[in-house]
């Protein structure tokens, strides 16, 4: 049968964004793909060059529009670094309790659109319905369902609610049900199994040499995980376990994302604990003018001021739900990130598409994608 | 590991065109090398420190040069580190580090285009996030940000 | 035997029974006009509208004729049936996605969402349009079949949003197709969605031949 290059995207229902992949393809088999970015470009690293440092936090929430808080958190931890602030140990137990939630809000999504790519379509009203309600506790105290703003440079915007600690207690018990019965509906079900079992392998060796994070690397068995190995915020006070998997298919990369709000589920439930019982500021005290005051927008005066403040350059690595995000900010002393530069782990496991999708049949190729979980957003930036 | 581990194991391999290894917070260190090398320092520094995952290639435009970095992880040291090199900017290149990690190849097809850097012998060096024959550096200074009038007429026609 | 006797009865004619209003209205089946006792149509439960609605057709074909019908037929079966293209631009198309979940349940309105824009009359942009995806928002714009429609979700699509000075941004896909309703919002929440379908439908239930 003759080859041919076929496009999937930039509207396509497997590619869960605005991207396009290119399939060469000889009647079912996938001979080579060549992905095709830069439909969502925005050029989020060219405006935070016009912007204050609190400004680009806006930006963040839109750069990865599932884990909006994680990437706050990454972005924040660069500029606090840059800029010489040490955020007080109660804001930093929000900004965990924050990404856990917000990493149990992105698999859920995940879940509903992978699931629902498979061909079941309960587990999708099913993720919705929880997800919802972990959005629910984001708006009691940021006021929005997925664009936050809600991070500051020195701590966090505002204070948890009184009744953030009973309500979360509710949303995790509830869910510790919940994901029970997303394991019933996925794990016993034989469509399940025939659409995932063997496919997209991608092997420990070449999941590190194209620069794969993440769940993909977790279920590859390599037990690589930034908030063990290079804690960040206060993770080395908290006791969990690394979610690992050792089929490198993508009845692993469900595993291992299940396993991961498990897990998350218990970090929360000790952060929670600790944020019922320490009581404390939430921003830093000594912060400059500029940098606006903890309630309010940075005041306009304050824009006028020319400051002495020492230079720097920060680099933060977090445990994104996708993988491992990185970024890098240069201060040069002005009110403006000199750059700033970010490390997308959906970018890196997209550059690696040829590894896991050739070889597999063009059915295939839905059940592998939902696998990787993309999120054009913060691929594109 | 500490700079000094890093400064003990390159040394003898890139010589003169090492240029440093200073201390950075948060991670092994950073390591200034002169672009000349790129491709021994790349060599030691994946096989000889076991930092076998590169996580991000990006450029800095400074106007007067360009500034290249990588940063790359090992597993067995848990740390990252910094390698930076800096670039005229009359004659922005630099050798492509995809020939050692494979994940460097989208990371420098951004910068190229972004930041107008090239990386000699890149396997597949082509537009990745703006269309084809896309005329603009937008990560360069010089690059202003416009009104969206201007800027309509600057990107239509490209 | 009271309650046998009364079932055995006509029902009484009520104020909101269509048939009632239709015969009523006997200059009404120009396009404009007729759109009244479909609302009143619509105003009934599953149970009742079908044979009422069967009733109402067959009174008014015999008494108007079939070509004057098909105007507020097709009116009426488009602005309840809108079927958005299945697709998703940015941040937007989550709470688009989260429209269609458990809680919001767009499909009470008749949206469903279809992969293909040949399915489709309804383009919803969810989302952040950028030069690079501009042309093909355009060839999927002429792919659907008329009568289309475009809502702009969210500020990105109505002026670019956030992202407004950026060099690779449309500022407002109205530059590129027309857009019928704005949602405001960054991102509008699932509510907010509903509300500009909703308005929509009244866009079209108004809209003159």
């Amino acid at each position: 049968m003759s080859e041919m290059w076929i496009n999937m995207g930039p509207q396509h229902p497997m590619t869960h964004g605005l991207w396009n992949l290119r399939v060469r393809i000889d009647g079912e088999v996938v001979l080579d793909v060549d992905p095709e970015m830069g439909y969502l470009h925005r050029g989020i690293e060219k405006i935070s060059e016009d912007r204050h440092y609190n400004e680009v936090v806006t930006l963040m929430d839109r750069t990865c529009y599932v884990a909006g808080l994680a990437w706050e958190h990454l972005y924040i931890l660069a500029s606090e670094q840059a800029l010489h602030i040490t955020p007080p140990e109660r804001a930093q137990y929000i900004r965990m309790t924050c990404e856990e939630f917000q990493r149990i809000g992105s698999h859920i999504m995940w879940y509903a659109a992978f699931v629902n790519d498979i061909g079941l379509m309960t587990p999708f009203l099913y993720g919705m319905r929880d997800r919802d309600l972990v959005l629910d506790l984001f708006q009691s105290f940021t006021g929005a369902r997925m664009t936050y703003e809600y991070m500051r440079v020195g701590g966090v915007r505002n204070d948890l609610p009184p009744t953030f600690t009973d309500q979360a207690r509710k949303v995790l018990d509830w869910l510790t049900d919940r994901f029970r019965e997303y394991d019933q509906l996925c794990l016993g079900s034989s469509i399940f199994h025939k659409r995932c079992d063997h496919l997209g392998v991608l092997k420990a060796n070449d999941c590190i040499a194209h620069g794969v994070t993440g769940p993909m690397l977790r279920s590859a068995g390599v037990k690589r995980d930034l908030r063990k190995d290079r804690p960040y915020a206060r993770y080395d006070a908290v006791d969990f376990d690394v979610a690992v998997a050792d089929g490198a298919d993508v009845t692993a990369r469900y595993l291992v994302r299940m396993e991961e709000m498990r897990q998350s589920i218990r970090i929360l439930r000790q952060t929670v604990d600790w944020l019922e019982h320490h009581p404390g500021p939430v921003m830093a005290e000594h912060l400059p003018r500029w940098l606006g005051a903890p309630y309010a927008p940075v005041g306009r005066e304050g824009y006028l001021l020319k400051r002495n403040y020492a230079k720097g350059v920060g680099f933060s690595a977090v445990e994104e739900p996708h993988g491992e995000a990185q970024a890098y900010v240069v201060n040069e002393g002005t009110e403006h990130p000199y750059r700033v530069k970010f490390r997308s782990p959906i970018f890196a496991n997209l550059s690696a598409a040829r590894q896991y999708l050739v070889g597999y049949r063009v059915a295939d190729i839905p059940p592998i994608m939902g696998s990787v979980d993309p999120c054009i957003g913060e691929v594109d930036r | 590991m500490q700079p000094d581990d890093l400064t003990r194991v390159l040394a003898p391999k890139l010589g003169e065109n090492l240029l440093g290894v200073e201390a950075f917070e948060g991670m092994a260190g950073r390591v200034r090398f002169r672009r000349e090398a790129a491709l021994d320092l790349f060599r030691a520094v994946r096989d000889d420190l076991s930092f076998a995952h590169l996580s991000m290639v990006g450029g800095i435009d400074w106007v007067d040069h360009r500034e290249v970095f990588y940063v790359a992880w090992s597993d067995s040291a848990r740390q990252y580190v910094l390698l930076s090199t800096d670039v005229p900017a009359t004659d922005a290149h630099v050798e492509t580090a995809s020939a050692v990690w494979p994940s460097a190849n989208w990371h420098e097809r951004e910068t190229w285009e972004l930041v107008d850097i090239t990386f000699d012998h890149h396997p597949d060096l082509r537009h990745l996030l703006t269309p084809d024959g896309y005329a603009f550096h937008p990560l360069l200074r010089s690059f202003k940000i416009h009104e969206p009038e201007e800027l309509e007429v600057k990107t239509r026609h490209v | 035997m009271g309650g046998l006797t009364a079932a055995q009865a006509p029902p009484a004619p009520s104020p909101r029974n269509p048939t009632v209003d239709l015969q009523l209205s006997n200059e009404l089946p120009m396009a404009t006009q007729a759109a009244v006792p479909f609302i009143e149509i619509e105003a009934l439960r599953a149970k009742e509208f079908i044979p009422a609605s069967k009733e109402a057709l067959t009174s008014l074909i015999a008494e108007q004729g079939q070509a004057k019908l098909i105007r507020p037929m097709f009116n009426w079966s488009g602005r309840n049936s809108l079927f958005p293209l299945h697709w998703g631009l940015a941040c937007c198309a989550i709470e688009f996605a989260a429209a269609f979940g458990a809680r919001w349940d767009a499909e009470r309105f008749g949206v469903v969402a279809r992969s293909s824009p040949r399915q489709a009359d309804l383009m919803i942009v969810n989302g952040t349009v950028t030069w690079k995806v501009a042309h093909k928002l355009i060839t999927l714009y002429e792919q659907m079949a008329e009568p289309k429609w475009v809502i702009a979700m969210g500020n990105c699509a109505t002026g670019g949003g956030p992202f407004r000075t950026a060099y690779s941004v449309v500022p407002g896909v109205d530059k590129l197709v027309p857009v019928d309703v704005y949602i405001a919002g960054c991102p509008p929440r699932p509510e907010a969605l509903l509300d500009g379908i909703l308005k929509l439908e009244q866009l079209i239930r108004e809209r003159k031949e």
